[in-house]
């Protein structure tokens, strides 16, 4: 955000500066005014909602006055007088003398951006810089809200109307067409409407300056204000008994401190190489009973370690949700809209730096929700809804992932006018829009060039750059999905994984090398025996194709594709089916390892250059791994994006959607709830017991009640594989013995005729309906004649 | 060249490739990695030779066997650790010898009959008792110069 120079500290959104210019007294007196500010914006916000809490107001007045004293010591003039005036006038809301009104929650907002400002300006230069005229004006603007007094001031602050300027940017442009003055949301609006009490006075808006504040008062003192404007009628007002005003400590200052994220990065190396030191004291080790123990106890000790290394690098979502309240309200002011913002799970952790980098994109979705997404008020009582529109933003936990959400209930988007434009803009044939499903046209808005700065005005749905949040989010190996329902609003789902330093990968072997996958492009592996390449790749030309499911898949072989001596055709090998931003490829590898969190190594540019490798990393074992980039892989060896697209697993929370594992069980098919599948196992026959009449399986320690309806068990061979799924019921963990594993898949719910009653046990796959498996319902695999119907239609 | 104008003395680390010793002024070299797991790139620039694990980081090593167009090494090679601007680079090489004291009075430039490529390479030489000592600075042989050096 703002110039992110090297030495950022954590818990401060401004960068720390090097800059020799600046000492440290200085540093430290940034940092804590930077948090002030940040805090005092959350409470402001806050306030407008809850206009009498004193709480709120005795801690913005504490941060102010924190600033203010400081400053005087440390010689910062404007910041000084600037922080007095925001003072006096807080002095007087805490007091009771003046109501919160939201043109006084905008001035002091102004006031915000206005002291924001000269601490950038500290930061780079050292110095406050000058802009004496603006200061006063805005002192004066703080002096006419004390009064209650209606004046124009043109104090809009440099730094305030650049920062609208880049947030309202777009929707001003179609709001500027309707009306002849871009909004000025802040300070001047605010200004302008301070109008609290009948006799305005002769004071003209466009006139006022400092003097017209002045003459404003005197005629205020002469008629009849009210006692609480009188009483504060003293200017300026002297901030009340400063002293007895405790210094802004908050109850978590003294168990915090702060850390040089360097310092945090260079301990993250160091725990990795510990790792590695430790599994080649275990190797060396393992022989001798005695230092096994001890080997033992250096690896617990050694997780431990890493783990608390990184949540260290983890900061609450609150550290970005918490500038969204005041977007948000600006964004509403200036388009007329009523919006009302919710955040959740803002504790959800997320590693810092991930964290930077989704600011920008989750402020572009919240801007689009604000501007295409929720109505004006007119509108929406129109359709039946609330006057006031809703956005929530929510953060929660999914697996490896954290899920950001930004949800509106707006208009939602409209299909038709997303596939006209995608054919107007020549993303799509006409023939093959016409065939799109709802899901491939909501998912045409992430192409890049969908819309452009100029297609916002005359495209009523929404994308507006949303191929920019999309590769923002890709970039740091997330993914962004959306679900939109005419008329009942639009969720954007942002797929964050928990850090970027470590992402989970499947470790693949070509000519003895090692090279890692990240899993999230992973979708599936299949194994081919030696000499079945043959006959199972197929060739068209010089392309080499594998036939899954019956779809043709293109594959490209690790080994040709990075020059390296060339396999026998006979051999064994497998391959990775991979999904790289809607290019789906398989990956002909010569084996894989086990998948491993892998740490990742950036590379020399040297070898960033060549574009295949994304990084490298240390394995467990100490062995080195070139980590792959699927994405420009797929795109060098020109697989196109497809309608694959449609594949993509569609969301549980998406209304009656959610994904299945699909099975078959004895030639049939049967969905198991995706949430419920702990791992798929594939074990040797002999490893099951028995326990009575119940087939058992030794798993992690404790035992496993098989269920066998699909009588996989049957037969001699103690060496024949069999295919477990574990699932969990509950507490319980339960294994399902099934012949195959065939996809992952999205089902809808489907109701009974006639009531609005969901129907249980089973639901819609691909169009088929598919009994689902309870793990609950264990035992029997209760199969029904809808069975044979759900056929390979799946993928 | 610096040396040659003054008198004073510098340690160098001395290695061999082929036949041939170099010196490499100590001052620049960060680790001598002996003989460390190496990691081929495919697809890489023919000068790198490959990865080594380095202090939790991925090093990119460069091979002076190859930036001097001879062949692989029969061997495991050693690695010298040097800093560059694009952060810390390996150099491979056959072994590395002991740390030797040389004069700038010993210093002379390169013979004009040297090849074009190790003209840019090489910092001239150390005149020694029985053999030459050729000098060898880091900063020619970081993979950004070299990369740069081999595309023009």
């Amino acid at each position: 955000m703002n110039g992110g120079s090297p030495g950022c500290f954590l818990k401060f959104p401004f960068p720390a500066t090097d800059n020799e210019s600046v000492d440290d007294l200085t540093r430290e007196f940034l940092l804590e005014s930077q948090e002030g500010l940040d805090r005092m914006e959350r409470c402001l916000t806050d306030l407008e909602v809850r206009p009498g809490d004193a709480e709120l107001l005795g801690e913005i007045f504490r941060s102010v006055h924190t600033i203010k004293g400081t400053t005087g010591f440390l010689g910062f003039g404007r910041l000084e007088a600037l922080s007095h005036a925001g003072e006096s006038l807080l002095g007087q809301l805490r007091d009771g003398k003046l109501m919160v009104t939201p043109e006084i929650i905008s001035g002091l907002l102004a006031l915000m951006d206005r002291l924001r400002g000269i601490l950038r300006s500290i930061e780079a230069t050292g110095a406050e810089g000058e802009s004496q005229r603006d200061d006063d004006a805005m002192i004066a603007v703080m002096a006419a809200l004390q009064t209650g007094n209606p004046a124009m001031v043109e104090a809009e602050p440099p730094i305030a109307e650049a920062e609208i300027a880049a947030v309202v940017a777009a929707p001003a442009r179609r709001a500027a067409a309707k009306r002849p003055r871009a909004p000025k949301p802040r300070a001047p609006r605010a200004a302008r409407r301070v109008a609290p009490l009948p006799e305005d006075g002769p004071v003209s808006a466009e006139e006022a300056g400092p003097r017209g504040i002045e003459d404003a008062r005197d005629e205020r003192v002469r008629g009849d204000a009210p006692p609480t404007v009188a009483a504060a009628e003293s200017t300026p007002a002297r901030p009340r008994d400063e002293t007895s005003e405790p210094p802004a400590h908050g109850a978590t200052a003294d168990s915090t401190l702060r850390v040089d994220v360097d310092l945090l990065n260079r301990m993250m190396n160091l725990v990795g190489e510990l790792v590695l030191t430790r599994n080649q004291i275990l190797q060396a080790t393992s022989a001798d009973a005695g230092f096994a123990l001890l080997g033992r106890r250096l690896d617990m000790v050694t997780a431990d370690l890493r783990e608390s290394v990184m949540r260290a690098r983890m900061q609450p979502v609150s550290h970005v949700f918490s500038r969204f309240p005041r977007l948000v309200r600006d964004l509403a002011l200036g388009l007329h809209k009523q919006v009302r913002l919710e955040l959740e799970g803002q504790e959800t952790e997320l590693d810092k730096s991930l964290l930077e980098a989704i600011r920008d994109p989750l402020t572009h979705a919240i801007r689009n929700a604000i501007d295409h997404g929720i109505e004006s008020p007119g509108e929406r009582q129109a359709a039946g809804k609330p006057a006031e529109g809703v956005v929530r933003l929510r953060a929660y936990h999914e697996g490896s992932h954290v899920i950001v959400e930004v949800h509106d209930d707006g208009a939602g988007m409209n299909l038709g006018r997303i596939r006209e434009k995608a054919i107007e803009r020549q993303l799509v044939a006409a023939a093959r829009a016409e065939q799109m499903s709802e899901r491939e046209v909501l998912q045409l808005i992430f192409l890049p060039g969908f819309s452009t700065a100029s297609s916002v005005t005359n495209v009523s749905g929404r994308g507006v750059g949303m191929d920019v949040v999309r590769t923002n989010v890709e970039k740091i190996g997330g993914k962004v999905e959306v679900d939109s329902q005419a008329g009942a609003g639009t969720i954007l789902r942002l797929r964050i994984p928990l850090t970027l330093a470590i992402i989970p990968a499947l470790i693949v072997r070509s000519r003895g090398q090692n090279f890692a996958v990240p899993q999230g492009t992973l979708t599936e592996l299949v194994h081919l025996n030696a000499g079945e390449g043959d006959s199972r790749i197929e060739w068209l030309e010089n392309a080499a194709l594998y036939r899954l499911r019956g779809r043709l898949l293109p594959l490209i072989f690790l080994d040709r594709l990075l020059h390296q001596p060339q396999r026998e055709a006979a051999t064994a090998c497998d391959i990775a089916i991979l999904n790289a931003d809607g290019r789906r490829f398989g990956l002909v590898v010569d084996g894989l390892a086990e998948p491993e969190e892998i740490v990742v190594k950036p590379l020399a540019t040297v070898l960033r250059e060549i574009g295949y490798y994304a990084g490298a990393t240390i394995l467990g074992n100490g062995e080195m791994a070139l980590i792959l980039n699927p994405g420009a892989i797929a795109q060098s060896a020109g697989v196109g994006l497809n309608a694959e697209m449609e594949e993509a697993p569609a969301s549980e929370s998406q209304v009656g959607l959610a994904d299945f594992l699909v099975v078959e069980t004895d030639g049939r098919r049967a969905a198991l709830p995706l949430e419920t599948v702990v791992r798929i196992e594939r074990i040797p026959r002999s490893r099951i017991e028995r326990a009575g009449s119940r087939p058992v399986l030794r798993f992690d320690g404790a035992l496993l009640p098989l269920d066998d309806a699909a009588s996989c068990l049957a037969g001699d061979d103690p060496e024949a594989q069999t295919t477990v799924v574990v699932c969990r019921d509950g507490a319980r963990q339960i294994g399902i013995t099934v012949s195959q594993v065939l996809d992952v898949a999205a089902g809808r719910q489907l109701a009974e005729a006639g009531t609005e009653t969901v129907a249980d046990g089973v639901t819609l796959l691909h169009e088929r309906v598919t009994d689902i498996a309870r793990p609950g319902d264990v035992p029997p695999i209760e199969t029904s004649a809808a069975f044979e119907e759900a056929t390979e239609v799946l993928r | 060249m610096k040396e040659s104008t003054t008198n004073t003395t510098r340690q160098v680390c001395s290695v061999r490739v082929g036949d041939t010793w170099f010196g490499v002024p100590i001052a620049h070299v960060l680790e001598i990695l002996g003989k460390p797991p190496t990691q081929p790139v495919p697809l890489a620039p023919h000068f790198v030779g490959g990865l080594v694990h380095y202090r939790g980081e991925v090093l990119t090593a460069v091979s002076l066997r190859r930036v001097l167009g001879m062949d692989a090494a029969p061997h495991p090679e050693d690695v010298l650790v040097f800093e560059s601007a694009d952060g810390p680079f390996g150099l491979f090489v056959d072994a590395v010898g002991e740390v030797l004291q040389v004069s700038g009075a010993e210093h002379e430039p390169n013979p004009a009959t040297l090849d074009s490529r190790r003209q840019t390479l090489f910092g001239g030489a150390w005149k020694q008792k029985d053999r030459l000592l050729v000098t060898l600075e880091p900063e020619r042989l970081a993979p950004m110069r070299l990369a740069g050096a081999l595309a023009s």
